[in-house]
C-alpha cells in the first residue's frame, strides 16, 4: 500500500535551509524545531569534508545527504559525486540520518488512524491479520473501495494449490471484480453454500465464479439450492455422488472468503428473497444478529438453531472455524454488532474493513484507549532500530509453525512414519510395532529436529510425541503413541530430563497403565554439564538422546523383554557424556527475537538446548582448545582405558555448519587416538538442535560388547539407517 | 453466614475462559518480552477447549473446574499445563459435595490449588511465576476473614493482592523456567504467568461475589 511520506528534516539549523526554501516548499512539509545537537557530529572522518558543504548546510554533512536525498530526489551515487564521498558513506549518512531522527518518515493522519485501527483489532480479536482502509475517502463506494483494499491483500493470503472456499454477498462480488492475480498455480475455488434465485447480482454461482475468475482457479459449484423445502430432500440431495464430491472439494478448503449480513431492517438478506420471512422472525426471536455463510450467529457468535438449519446446503460453521486462514470483508456501520459478533465467534482470522466499522468494532467491544490515540496529533513513527532487532525466518504464521512443519515432516517421511488418529502430534513408525515386542516410545518440545521425530521407524522408536516449541506435549498424544507402540509386552517412555516432560510423561504412563499397558521409563541424563556427578540424575537430557535412543530401539527390536530392554537402556544413558557448547543464542519463531545474550566474544561452555545455563561463560578460543576442555570434562567422568572402544556424535545446534563440526571431530579424533580408544562409529551433523542456536555438543557413549552388537543392530528411520 | 451455591455456578467457569480468551493476544504480548511468545494461544486454546465442553450444560462450580482441569492437564502440555491443570483439580475437589460454598471452604479450596501446584512445581514466592499472584492472594483473603470481614469483602481484598502479586513480578529477577536465562533483564516486564493468574483468580472470585447470599 503506498504511504504518504512526509520527510522531516530536524536540525537546529533547519530553519535556515527552508528559509532559502520556503517558494518550493510542499504543503505538507512540517517542522520541529530542535535545540539538541546531534551527539555524532564529530564521529569519525565525515567532518573532513566540511570545507566543501555549501553554507545552508551548516557544517553537517547529514543533512546536506539528505537533502539531496529526499529532496532532490538524487541517487546515492550521484549524492556521492556531489558531496567527493564514497556510496558507502553516503548510505551511512542517511542510515544515521534515520537513527538520529533527522529523518523521520511519517504517516498521514487518516493513513495513520487506519494502521492504528487494523493493528488494535488485530491485537484485540487475536486475528492473523488486518487491513482497515480510511474512511474519509468518499469519492467512490464503500464496497468498491473494500474490494480494492481485499484485491490488494489476496495475493498476499492466497498461494498456488489453495482450494478457497467463496461465500456469496455485494462484498464478496466487489472484491471479485476487483482482484485479477495472474501468477496462482492450480488454483480452486469452491462455493461455499447452494445457490439462490438470480433475482440479485452476487448469487452464489456469480460470487464464486467471478472470484474464480479473477485469480485463475478452477471453479466448482455446489449444484443444489442453498435452502431447500425439507430436511429429506436436503438428505436426498446430499446422497447424490455429485453433491457428495462437491462437498469433498469444500472440506479440503484451506482459506474461504466471506462477507457478513446484518439482521437489521434495512440489510439486503430481507430483500434477497435468501430466506423466508417467517424462518428470518425466527432467528430474530432468538437472538440471531448476523448471518456468515448462511449461518445464524447470536451476539457473542454462538450459532443460533432454528428451522432452516436441516434444510441449509453449504458450508458449516464448524467448517467454517476449522480453515485455516477465514477472509471476512464487510463495512459499514449497520454491520457492527455483526461484525462483532464473528470476531468473537472465531470465524475470522483476517478483516478487512474502513477505518469507520472497524474503529466502531472496537468500542462496541469495550474498547475505549484508541480515542485518545486517533485524536491526538499524528504520530510520528520512530523506525531507527528496527535493524537487526529481528532474526529473519521463513515462515508464514507464527502460530502455526509446528503445524506446518509436521504437515511438511509427515509429507516428507512418510515411508517411515504416519499419524496416529489422524494427528501430526503423536506419529507411529510404519513396520514399527507388532505383536511381542517391547514399544519404545520417545517425544519432547520441537525445535530439536531432527530430533525426536527422525528417529521413528522400524528398528528405532516405535513412536513419538510432539510438543510444542521447546514445549513437552501433553498427555493424550503420549497415551496414544503408547496404545499405537504396544505389542502386549509393555512400552518403554524414553525423553530428556526436564519438568514438563516429566510431569507430562508421568501423567500418560498412569494413564497408560489404567488402560492395561505397562510402562516403564527412563530419563535422559547425558547432559554432564548441567550438574555434577553427585546429582547426576538431576543431569538433563541433550544431544547424548541419539546413542540412548538407538540402543533402547535395538534392544526392543531383538524382542528383549521390557526389564532388560530399560536396564540396557539405563546404561547407555549411564554411559552416554555430552558436553554443549553455544556461541550465539537462538531465536524463537513467534517473537523473532534472541531468547537470551552472549557477549560479542564470549561462548557459554555447557548451555542446554533450549539455553539452560551452563559451567563457564567465557572468551571464545580456538577450535581445538574448546574441544579439549570438552573432552577433559568427559574423560573425567568417563573411566575409559586404553584399548576401549566409543561412538562419537559431533552435532550442530542449527546454527553452526559442517565445516566447523569436522574441526571439532578432528580434535576428538586425536584425543581419543592419543588415549588408545578406538571410535567404533561416529555420526557428525545436527542430530539434536536447538533452533538457530550456533554452537554445538560432543557426545560420546562408551561401549562395551552389548552396547556395541546394539548400537550396529540394523534400523530404519529419516534420519539414521543402518542395514 | 455468607455463602453461594455450588449448583448451577458452573457458568463462572465459562466466563472465566472468557477472559482468557479476550486476554489471549495481550498474555502472548507480554510473554514474548521474556518467554516464547505463546502463553496466550495456549492458555486461550486449553480454555477455549474446556468452555465448548461446557457450554448449554447447567453444571456445578466443583464439575465445571474439573472438566476445565482436566483438559488443561491432559491437554496443553509444556510447564503450563500440567500446573494449571493440578490447581484447578485440586480447587474441584475440595468443592466437590459442597452444596453452599462459605469462606472456610473457598479458603480450603485455594489453599489445595496452592499445595498442588507445589508439589510438581518448585517455584516460590519472589521466583516471578504465578505464584507471586496466588501466595498473596489466599494470604490476603485469609487475613480478610480472620479479622472479621465478611466473605464479599474477603473476596474484594482476594483480587486487590492477586493484583498487587502481578505488579510486583514487575520488579523481580525471573528465577525459574526459560525466563530466568535473561536475568536482569526480565526485570520491568510483567510475569505472564503470574498475569494470566490474575485474570483467573479474580473472575472466578467475581463470579463468587455476584453470587453470594
Amino acid at each position: 500500500m503506498a504511504l504518504d511520506t512526509v520527510m522531516r528534516l530536524q536540525k537546529h539549523d533547519v530553519a535556515s535551509i527552508l528559509a532559502n526554501q520556503t517558494g518550493e516548499e510542499k504543503d505538507q512539509m512540517t517542522t520541529r524545531a530542535s535545540s539538541s545537537r546531534k551527539g555524532g557530529a564529530n564521529r569519525g572522518a565525515a567532518i573532513d569534508t566540511s570545507d566543501a558543504i555549501p553554507l545552508r548546510y551548516g557544517d553537517d554533512p547529514y543533512v546536506w545527504a539528505c537533502w539531496l536525498y529526499y529532496e532532490d530526489g538524487m541517487t546515492q551515487g550521484e549524492i556521492a559525486d556531489a558531496m567527493g564521498v564514497s556510496r558507502a558513506t553516503v548510505n551511512s549518512y542517511l542510515a544515521e540520518a534515520r537513527e538520529k531522527g533527522i529523518v523521520q518518515i511519517s504517516l498521514e493522519p487518516a493513513r495513520l488512524a487506519s494502521l492504528t485501527i487494523a493493528q488494535e483489532l488485530k491485537r484485540h480479536f487475536g486475528l492473523t491479520d488486518c487491513l482497515v482502509v480510511p474512511s474519509d475517502d468518499n469519492t467512490r463506494p464503500l464496497i468498491d473501495r473494500l474490494g480494492v483494499a481485499a484485491a490488494q491483500a489476496l495475493p498476499k493470503l492466497l498461494k498456488s494449490g489453495d482450494t478457497l472456499a467463496v461465500a456469496w454477498g455485494r462484498t464478496v462480488l466487489s472484491v471479485g471484480e476487483h482482484t485479477d492475480i495472474a501468477s496462482l498455480q492450480d488454483m480452486t475455488v469452491v462455493q461455499a453454500t447452494g445457490g439462490t434465485t438470480a433475482t440479485f447480482s452476487y448469487t452464489p454461482e456469480l460470487c464464486a465464479a467471478a472470484i474464480a475468475q479473477s485469480v485463475s482457479a478452477r471453479c466448482v459449484n455446489i449444484t443444489a439450492p442453498a435452502i431447500v423445502k425439507s430436511s429429506a430432500m436436503r438428505e436426498m440431495l446430499l446422497d447424490e455422488p455429485l453433491l457428495q464430491e462437491q462437498f469433498e472439494t469444500l472440506g479440503r478448503a484451506n482459506r474461504v472468503l466471506f462477507g457478513i449480513s446484518s439482521l437489521r431492517p434495512n440489510s439486503t438478506i430481507h430483500a434477497s428473497g435468501f430466506f423466508e420471512s417467517v424462518s428470518l422472525q425466527h432467528y430474530l426471536a432468538a437472538g440471531a444478529i448476523g448471518v456468515v455463510a448462511g449461518r445464524f450467529i447470536d451476539e457473542r457468535g454462538r450459532p443460533v438453531a432454528g428451522p432452516l438449519d436441516d434444510r441449509t446446503i453449504g458450508i458449516s460453521l464448524d467448517m467454517l472455524r476449522r480453515i485455516d486462514t477465514r477472509i471476512l470483508v464487510a463495512g459499514g456501520f449497520d454491520k457492527v454488532p455483526a461484525l462483532l459478533a464473528a470476531l468473537r465467534g472465531g470465524y475470522a482470522n483476517v478483516l478487512i474493513t474502513d477505518a469507520a466499522t472497524g474503529h466502531g468494532i472496537l468500542r462496541a467491544d469495550g474498547v475505549t484507549s484508541l480515542d485518545g490515540r486517533l485524536s491526538q496529533k499524528p504520530k510520528v513513527t520512530q523506525t531507527p532500530s528496527s535493524y537487526r532487532t529481528h532474526v529473519k525466518k521463513f515462515l508464514n504464521n507464527p502460530n502455526q509453525v509446528v503445524e506446518e512443519m509436521l504437515d511438511g515432516v509427515v509429507r516428507a517421511h512418510a515411508g517411515y512414519l504416519q499419524p496416529i488418529n489422524g494427528s501430526n502430534r503423536a506419529l507411529v513408525a510404519r513396520n514399527g510395532p507388532r505383536s511381542g515386542k517391547v514399544g519404545l516410545v520417545i517425544g519432547g518440545g520441537t525445535g530439536h529436529e531432527p530430533c525426536f521425530l527422525g528417529y521413528v521407524g522400524k528398528g528405532l522408536a516405535d513412536a513419538v510425541a510432539v510438543g510444542n516449541i521447546f514445549s513437552s506435549p501433553p498427555p493424550d498424544p503420549i497415551v496414544q503413541c503408547a496404545a499405537a507402540a504396544s505389542g502386549g509386552e509393555g512400552v518403554l517412555f524414553v525423553y530428556g530430563n526436564y519438568a514438563g516432560d516429566v510431569m507430562n510423561f508421568e501423567m500418560a504412563a498412569e494413564i497408560a497403565e489404567e488402560k492395561g499397558i505397562k510402562v516403564r521409563t527412563v530419563l535422559t541424563t547425558d547432559d554432564i554439564a548441567s550438574s555434577p556427578v553427585e546429582d547426576r540424575e538431576g543431569r538433563r537430557g541433550v544431544a547424548g538422546n541419539f546413542f540412548i535412543f538407538k540402543i533402547a530401539g535395538a534392544a526392543c527390536d531383538r524382542g528383549l523383554p521390557l526389564e532388560a530392554c530399560e536396564a540396557v537402556t539405563r546404561k547407555a544413558n549411564l554411559r552416554t557424556y555430552t558436553v554443549g557448547v553455544a556461541l550465539e543464542p537462538c531465536s524463537m519463531p513467534q517473537t523473532r527475537r534472541h531468547n537470551f545474550e552472549i557477549g560479542p566474544d564470549d561462548m557459554e561452555i555447557g548451555m542446554g538446548i533450549h539455553g539452560e545455563p551452563g559451567v563457564t561463560r567465557e572468551r571464545i578460543k580456538s577450535a581445538d582448545e574448546i574441544t579439549d576442555s570438552i573432552m577433559d570434562n568427559i574423560f573425567k567422568e568417563m573411566k575409559a582405558v586404553s584399548g576401549d572402544r566409543v561412538a562419537v556424535l559431533i552435532n550442530s545446534f542449527g546454527g553452526t555448519p559442517m565445516m566447523e563440526l569436522y574441526l571439532l571431530f578432528r580434535r576428538v579424533a586425536q584425543r581419543l587416538d592419543a588415549k588408545n580408544i578406538g571410535i567404533e562409529a561416529n555420526w557428525i551433523g545436527h542430530y539434536c538442535t536447538s533452533l538457530d542456536m550456533v554452537g554445538a555438543s560432543i557426545s560420546i557413549l562408551h561401549l562395551d560388547q552389548e552396547l556395541t552388537e546394539l548400537l550396529h543392530h540394523p534400523c530404519e528411520t529419516a534420519f539414521l539407517r543402518i542395514s | 453466614m455468607q455463602t453461594f451455591s455450588n449448583a448451577n455456578a458452573g457458568a463462572i467457569v465459562l466466563s472465566l475462559a472468557e477472559r482468557i480468551i479476550e486476554n489471549r493476544a495481550y498474555l502472548s504480548e507480554i510473554d514474548g518480552k521474556i518467554g516464547d511468545g505463546d502463553h496466550g494461544v495456549n492458555m486461550a486454546k486449553g480454555f477455549g477447549m474446556a468452555a465448548d465442553r461446557l457450554k448449554d450444560k447447567e453444571t456445578t462450580l466443583s464439575e465445571a473446574l474439573d472438566t476445565l482441569g482436566t483438559v488443561l492437564m491432559t491437554e496443553i502440555g509444556g510447564s503450563m499445563g500440567p500446573l494449571y491443570g493440578m490447581m484447578f483439580t485440586e480447587f474441584a475437589e475440595k468443592l466437590d459435595g459442597v452444596p453452599a460454598i462459605d469462606a472456610t471452604a473457598y479458603s480450603r479450596m485455594l489453599h489445595a490449588g496452592l499445595e498442588g501446584i507445589q508439589s510438581i512445581g518448585s517455584a516460590k514466592v519472589g521466583d516471578k511465576t504465578l505464584i507471586d499472584t496466588l501466595a498473596p492472594a489466599i494470604e490476603a483473603f485469609d487475613g480478610a476473614i480472620s479479622s472479621g470481614k465478611s466473605f464479599s469483602a474477603a473476596l474484594d481484598a482476594l483480587i486487590a493482592a492477586a493484583e498487587a502479586g502481578r505488579d510486583s513480578t514487575r520488579d523481580l529477577v525471573a528465577k525459574i523456567g526459560r525466563a530466568s536465562r535473561l536475568g536482569e533483564r526480565s526485570l520491568g516486564v510483567l510475569d505472564a504467568g503470574a498475569t494470566s493468574c490474575a485474570i483467573i483468580l479474580k473472575e472466578l472470585s467475581l463470579g463468587a461475589r455476584s453470587r453470594l447470599a
